[in-house]
């Protein structure tokens, strides 16, 4: 299907990368329907682009690449409204936000994002009582001093 | 808005099915029980305007020029 999209234009997406997001994105609840891009080959981040809305356009990353030990438990009722299990895992993605400098560039680990692939639906999950910062910053400061440097 | 008066172990119905009870008070804290369907979802009010607003900023923040610049950024960082 095509998705248009302010930022990227016309932009084909197959059927496999249409997710539903049947309670919508926290500020964005009346937008069920995302498709999910890789940015590029080989490039950790992903573009979620809503369907209906042009505008509407996040950008993830996969945390497990920045952050090897992120962990989280997704209580019960979500597990089996996804349908998740050890052989269906969820693919897990966190949103990023930049203000400023790319180096700054923050990443919500506190509401990932959890997609259940065999069933095309995805939900915000705002994880209980976290210590996980929803703006944490997404790389270590070393790493952005290279950025900065302009690599 | 609309404000009710209750007592501990006393509720209200919303929409026939939501059920809020007071559970109880200690100080200025309240403790709520909270029955709904699975399907609504209950959050803290100060932590779900906080994804909210961060969600916001993260989608207004957004733009194409600046992307280019995490083309360079590939997995092995």
């Amino acid at each position: 299907m095509l998705v248009q999209s302010t930022r990227f234009g016309e932009v084909e997406v197959s059927e496999e990368g249409i997710l539903e997001f049947p309670y919508g994105i926290p500020g964005f609840l009346e937008e069920k329907t995302f498709a999910l891009l890789p940015y590029q080959a080989d490039s950790p981040f992903s573009l979620l682009q809503s369907v209906n809305d042009p505008n509407l356009t996040f950008i993830l990353i996969e945390p497990f690449s920045f952050f090897p030990d992120y962990q989280f438990e997704i209580d019960d009722e979500m597990v089996k409204e996804l349908d998740l299990s050890e052989e269906q895992p969820p693919q897990i993605f966190n949103i990023v936000k930049k203000l400023g400098k790319i180096e700054n560039m923050t990443v919500n680990l506190g509401a990932p994002i959890v997609v259940s692939w065999h069933k095309k639906i995805a939900m915000q999950y705002l994880i209980e009582n976290t210590t996980y910062s929803i703006r944490h910053p997404l790389f270590p400061q070393e790493v952005g001093a290279q950025l900065k440097g302009g690599k | 808005m609309l404000a009710l008066t209750r007592k501990v172990g006393e509720s209200i119905v919303i929409g026939g099915n939501i059920v809020v009870t007071i559970v109880g008070i200690k100080g200025d804290s309240i403790r709520l029980g909270i029955e709904a369907a699975k399907e609504i979802k209950i959050y803290r009010g100060e932590i779900y305007d906080d994804i909210v607003a961060e969600n916001k900023l993260a989608v207004s923040s957004l733009d194409l020029q600046e992307l280019e610049k995490i083309k360079s950024i590939s997995k092995d960082k």
